[in-house]
Protein backbone atom coordinates (compact mmCIF):
# COMPACT_ATOMS: atom_id res chain seq x y z
CA UNK A 1 0.00 0.00 0.00
CA UNK A 2 1.35 3.24 -1.02
CA UNK A 3 0.67 6.88 -0.82
CA UNK A 4 -1.10 8.31 -4.27
CA UNK A 5 0.79 10.40 -6.48
CA UNK A 6 -1.25 13.60 -5.94
CA UNK A 7 -0.31 13.33 -1.77
CA UNK A 8 3.73 12.71 -3.07
CA UNK A 9 3.68 16.08 -5.63
CA UNK A 10 1.41 17.70 -2.77
CA UNK A 11 3.84 17.25 -0.08
CA UNK A 12 6.75 17.97 -2.32
CA UNK A 13 5.19 21.18 -3.35
CA UNK A 14 4.52 22.08 0.14
CA UNK A 15 7.55 21.23 1.09
CA UNK A 16 9.61 23.27 -1.05
CA UNK A 17 7.37 26.31 -0.57
CA UNK A 18 7.70 26.10 3.12
CA UNK A 19 11.44 25.86 2.93
CA UNK A 20 11.45 28.47 0.63
CA UNK A 21 9.31 30.76 3.23
CA UNK A 22 11.10 29.87 6.01
CA UNK A 23 14.16 30.76 4.48
CA UNK A 24 16.09 27.78 5.55
CA UNK A 25 18.05 27.53 2.95
CA UNK A 26 20.35 30.46 3.07
CA UNK A 27 19.29 32.28 6.49
CA UNK A 28 21.98 32.09 9.16
CA UNK A 29 20.97 29.52 11.50
CA UNK A 30 22.82 27.20 13.46
CA UNK A 31 22.76 23.32 12.87
CA UNK A 32 19.89 22.64 15.40
CA UNK A 33 17.28 25.68 14.43
CA UNK A 34 17.78 24.41 10.65
CA UNK A 35 17.30 20.72 11.48
CA UNK A 36 13.85 22.15 13.99
CA UNK A 37 13.48 24.09 10.84
CA UNK A 38 13.42 21.27 7.93
CA UNK A 39 11.51 18.63 10.54
CA UNK A 40 8.66 21.00 11.40
CA UNK A 41 8.29 22.25 7.60
CA UNK A 42 8.36 18.14 6.40
CA UNK A 43 5.43 17.69 9.14
CA UNK A 44 3.65 20.45 8.01
CA UNK A 45 3.67 19.55 3.92
CA UNK A 46 2.87 15.89 5.16
CA UNK A 47 -0.08 17.02 7.16
CA UNK A 48 -1.22 19.54 4.85
CA UNK A 49 -0.69 16.90 1.75
CA UNK A 50 -3.07 14.36 3.36
CA UNK A 51 -6.29 16.60 4.13
CA UNK A 52 -8.23 16.61 7.12
CA UNK A 53 -7.62 13.20 8.75
CA UNK A 54 -7.72 12.35 12.71
CA UNK A 55 -4.04 12.06 12.24
CA UNK A 56 -3.58 15.35 10.48
CA UNK A 57 -5.72 17.21 12.84
CA UNK A 58 -4.05 15.86 15.75
CA UNK A 59 -0.25 16.83 14.09
CA UNK A 60 -0.77 20.30 13.95
CA UNK A 61 -2.68 20.69 16.76
CA UNK A 62 0.53 19.31 18.36
CA UNK A 63 2.94 21.42 16.59
CA UNK A 64 0.17 24.60 17.61
CA UNK A 65 0.99 24.09 20.73
CA UNK A 66 3.91 26.14 20.62
CA UNK A 67 3.08 30.12 20.31
CA UNK A 68 6.13 30.90 17.31
CA UNK A 69 5.01 27.92 15.44
CA UNK A 70 1.17 28.96 15.37
CA UNK A 71 2.27 32.08 13.40
CA UNK A 72 3.93 29.98 11.37
CA UNK A 73 1.57 27.12 10.55
CA UNK A 74 -1.03 29.51 9.61
CA UNK A 75 1.13 31.94 7.43
CA UNK A 76 2.21 28.54 5.71
CA UNK A 77 -1.63 27.03 5.54
CA UNK A 78 -3.58 29.83 5.16
CA UNK A 79 -7.32 28.96 5.50
CA UNK A 80 -6.54 25.55 5.75
CA UNK A 81 -5.62 26.23 9.31
CA UNK A 82 -8.93 27.18 10.34
CA UNK A 83 -9.95 24.20 8.76
CA UNK A 84 -7.99 21.85 10.40
CA UNK A 85 -7.93 23.29 13.75
CA UNK A 86 -11.80 23.52 14.14
CA UNK A 87 -13.08 21.04 16.60
CA UNK A 88 -14.74 18.25 14.54
CA UNK A 89 -18.65 18.29 15.04
CA UNK A 90 -20.42 15.11 15.02
CA UNK A 91 -17.58 13.06 14.98
CA UNK A 92 -19.31 10.22 16.03
CA UNK A 93 -17.93 7.99 18.37
CA UNK A 94 -17.45 4.45 17.55
CA UNK A 95 -20.71 2.54 20.22
CA UNK A 96 -19.13 0.29 22.30
CA UNK A 97 -15.66 0.21 20.97
CA UNK A 98 -14.38 -2.03 24.07
CA UNK A 99 -16.32 -4.47 22.27
CA UNK A 100 -14.99 -3.66 18.50
CA UNK A 101 -11.92 -4.13 20.17
CA UNK A 102 -12.51 -7.09 21.96
CA UNK A 103 -14.03 -8.70 18.25
CA UNK A 104 -10.68 -7.94 16.47
CA UNK A 105 -8.68 -9.20 19.01
CA UNK A 106 -10.82 -12.34 18.41
CA UNK A 107 -10.57 -12.19 15.15
CA UNK A 108 -6.75 -11.85 14.73
CA UNK A 109 -5.50 -14.06 17.71
CA UNK A 110 -4.35 -17.47 17.69
CA UNK A 111 -5.76 -17.79 21.08
CA UNK A 112 -7.04 -20.63 22.43
CA UNK A 113 -10.46 -21.33 23.88
CA UNK A 114 -9.19 -22.65 26.88
CA UNK A 115 -11.09 -20.54 29.72
CA UNK A 116 -11.85 -23.71 31.76
CA UNK A 117 -8.73 -24.25 32.43
CA UNK A 118 -6.82 -22.07 35.29
CA UNK A 119 -3.60 -21.45 33.39
CA UNK A 120 -5.63 -20.77 30.17
CA UNK A 121 -7.96 -18.47 31.77
CA UNK A 122 -4.69 -16.59 33.36
CA UNK A 123 -2.95 -16.37 29.92
CA UNK A 124 -5.84 -14.27 28.39
CA UNK A 125 -5.79 -12.32 31.09
CA UNK A 126 -2.36 -11.18 30.22
CA UNK A 127 -2.72 -11.05 26.61
CA UNK A 128 -5.43 -8.81 27.36
CA UNK A 129 -3.31 -6.48 29.50
CA UNK A 130 -0.60 -6.92 27.00
CA UNK A 131 -3.15 -5.40 24.30
CA UNK A 132 -4.21 -2.78 26.48
CA UNK A 133 -0.71 -1.76 27.21
CA UNK A 134 0.27 -1.72 23.99
CA UNK A 135 -3.06 -0.28 22.72
CA UNK A 136 -2.19 2.59 25.01
CA UNK A 137 1.62 2.94 23.46
CA UNK A 138 -0.10 3.24 19.80
CA UNK A 139 -2.39 5.68 21.25
CA UNK A 140 0.77 7.64 22.36
CA UNK A 141 2.26 7.50 18.67
CA UNK A 142 -0.26 8.31 16.31
CA UNK A 143 -1.11 11.95 16.54
CA UNK A 144 -4.99 12.44 17.64
CA UNK A 145 -4.78 8.99 18.44
CA UNK A 146 -5.69 9.33 22.33
CA UNK A 147 -9.12 9.85 21.30
CA UNK A 148 -9.31 7.24 19.31
CA UNK A 149 -10.62 3.27 20.36
CA UNK A 150 -10.43 0.25 18.25
CA UNK A 151 -11.02 0.37 14.92
CA UNK A 152 -10.85 4.10 14.22
CA UNK A 153 -7.48 3.82 16.07
CA UNK A 154 -5.90 0.77 14.01
CA UNK A 155 -7.73 3.11 10.66
CA UNK A 156 -5.66 6.23 11.36
CA UNK A 157 -2.56 4.32 12.46
CA UNK A 158 -2.73 2.84 9.06
CA UNK A 159 -3.19 5.91 7.25
CA UNK A 160 -0.37 7.67 9.43
CA UNK A 161 2.21 4.85 8.77
CA UNK A 162 1.54 4.92 4.58
CA UNK A 163 1.89 8.57 4.80
CA UNK A 164 5.32 8.61 7.26
CA UNK A 165 7.07 6.40 4.56
CA UNK A 166 6.35 8.37 1.65
CA UNK A 167 7.05 11.53 3.99
CA UNK A 168 10.69 10.00 4.73
CA UNK A 169 11.12 8.67 1.02
CA UNK A 170 10.45 11.76 -0.54
CA UNK A 171 12.84 13.69 1.78
CA UNK A 172 15.66 11.00 0.93
CA UNK A 173 14.88 11.70 -2.59
CA UNK A 174 15.29 15.38 -2.18
CA UNK A 175 18.92 14.86 -0.37
CA UNK A 176 19.82 12.46 -3.29
CA UNK A 177 18.87 15.00 -5.58
CA UNK A 178 20.77 18.21 -3.73
CA UNK A 179 23.59 15.83 -3.35
CA UNK A 180 23.99 14.92 -6.79
CA UNK A 181 23.70 18.29 -7.85
CA UNK A 182 27.39 18.63 -6.32
CA UNK A 183 28.90 16.14 -8.16
CA UNK A 184 26.89 15.89 -11.83
CA UNK A 185 28.26 17.79 -14.25
CA UNK A 186 25.45 20.65 -14.57
CA UNK A 187 25.86 22.50 -17.48
CA UNK A 188 24.39 18.91 -19.24
CA UNK A 189 21.30 18.62 -17.43
CA UNK A 190 18.81 21.27 -17.91
CA UNK A 191 16.42 22.53 -14.63
CA UNK A 192 13.29 21.10 -15.89
CA UNK A 193 14.20 17.96 -16.91
CA UNK A 194 15.67 17.62 -13.39
CA UNK A 195 12.54 18.21 -11.82
CA UNK A 196 10.38 16.33 -14.07
CA UNK A 197 12.18 13.18 -13.68
CA UNK A 198 12.50 13.62 -9.93
CA UNK A 199 8.59 14.16 -9.28
CA UNK A 200 6.89 11.66 -11.72
CA UNK A 201 9.15 8.62 -9.79
CA UNK B 1 -23.54 -8.08 19.45
CA UNK B 2 -25.52 -5.29 18.59
CA UNK B 3 -24.39 -1.59 18.49
CA UNK B 4 -26.22 1.23 19.72
CA UNK B 5 -26.18 3.05 16.97
CA UNK B 6 -28.19 1.76 13.27
CA UNK B 7 -25.35 2.95 10.83
CA UNK B 8 -22.17 2.56 12.31
CA UNK B 9 -21.90 -1.38 12.82
CA UNK B 10 -18.25 -2.42 11.79
CA UNK B 11 -18.23 -5.77 10.02
CA UNK B 12 -15.58 -8.36 11.10
CA UNK B 13 -14.80 -8.38 6.90
CA UNK B 14 -14.36 -4.77 7.73
CA UNK B 15 -11.77 -5.59 10.50
CA UNK B 16 -10.02 -8.60 9.04
CA UNK B 17 -9.20 -6.09 5.64
CA UNK B 18 -8.08 -3.93 8.44
CA UNK B 19 -5.61 -5.81 9.96
CA UNK B 20 -4.70 -7.10 7.20
CA UNK B 21 -3.44 -3.91 5.03
CA UNK B 22 -1.51 -3.08 7.97
CA UNK B 23 0.00 -6.51 8.73
CA UNK B 24 1.28 -6.22 4.77
CA UNK B 25 3.08 -2.93 5.88
CA UNK B 26 5.12 -3.89 8.66
CA UNK B 27 8.34 -5.02 7.63
CA UNK B 28 8.92 -7.96 9.26
CA UNK B 29 5.15 -9.28 9.03
CA UNK B 30 6.41 -9.01 4.99
CA UNK B 31 9.90 -10.25 5.27
CA UNK B 32 8.37 -13.40 6.83
CA UNK B 33 5.33 -13.57 5.74
CA UNK B 34 3.50 -14.49 8.32
CA UNK B 35 0.75 -16.44 8.91
CA UNK B 36 -1.60 -13.52 10.87
CA UNK B 37 -0.58 -12.75 13.83
CA UNK B 38 -1.54 -11.95 17.22
CA UNK B 39 -3.36 -8.57 18.37
CA UNK B 40 -0.42 -7.86 20.88
CA UNK B 41 1.87 -8.70 17.97
CA UNK B 42 0.15 -6.59 15.39
CA UNK B 43 0.33 -3.55 17.78
CA UNK B 44 3.92 -4.02 19.01
CA UNK B 45 4.94 -4.21 15.19
CA UNK B 46 3.22 -0.90 14.21
CA UNK B 47 4.80 1.36 17.36
CA UNK B 48 8.26 -0.04 16.34
CA UNK B 49 7.77 0.40 12.81
CA UNK B 50 6.20 4.01 13.55
CA UNK B 51 9.35 4.69 15.75
CA UNK B 52 11.78 3.92 13.03
CA UNK B 53 10.16 5.92 10.61
CA UNK B 54 10.31 9.08 13.18
CA UNK B 55 14.01 8.38 13.72
CA UNK B 56 14.40 8.01 9.53
CA UNK B 57 12.96 11.64 9.26
CA UNK B 58 14.95 12.59 12.35
CA UNK B 59 17.73 11.63 10.32
CA UNK B 60 17.24 12.77 6.70
CA UNK B 61 16.03 16.47 8.69
CA UNK B 62 19.73 16.39 10.09
CA UNK B 63 21.28 15.55 7.03
CA UNK B 64 19.35 18.28 5.41
CA UNK B 65 20.03 20.99 7.53
CA UNK B 66 24.71 19.92 6.89
CA UNK B 67 23.63 20.10 3.26
CA UNK B 68 21.84 23.44 3.51
CA UNK B 69 24.43 24.81 5.82
CA UNK B 70 27.51 23.78 3.88
CA UNK B 71 25.74 25.34 0.29
CA UNK B 72 28.48 28.10 -0.76
CA UNK B 73 26.00 30.89 -1.72
CA UNK B 74 27.58 31.53 -4.85
CA UNK B 75 27.92 27.84 -6.23
CA UNK B 76 25.98 26.22 -9.29
CA UNK B 77 24.67 24.12 -6.96
CA UNK B 78 23.33 26.60 -5.00
CA UNK B 79 21.66 27.93 -7.65
CA UNK B 80 20.22 24.83 -8.84
CA UNK B 81 19.17 24.49 -5.29
CA UNK B 82 17.63 27.71 -5.09
CA UNK B 83 15.88 27.23 -8.17
CA UNK B 84 14.25 24.24 -7.03
CA UNK B 85 12.99 25.95 -4.10
CA UNK B 86 11.51 29.25 -5.65
CA UNK B 87 9.71 26.97 -8.41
Amino acid sequence: MQATKSFERAFLRQLLRVFRLSAVSYKSMSLQERKSAIKLSADVAMASARGSRKWTRGLIAKLSEEDEHRSFLRLILGTEYERLTKPCHGSWKIPRSKKIVRRSLRVCSRRKNNLRAPHGFKSSVLARTLVEKRTHALKRLVPGGESLDGYSLLDEALDYVISLRAQADLMQKLLTTFEASKLSALSKCTLPERKASFVGK
Amino acid sequence: MSSRGSSSRITDEEINELVSKLQSLLPESRRRNIGRASASKLLKETCSYIKSLHRDVDDLSDRLSALMATMDANSPQADIIRSLLRS
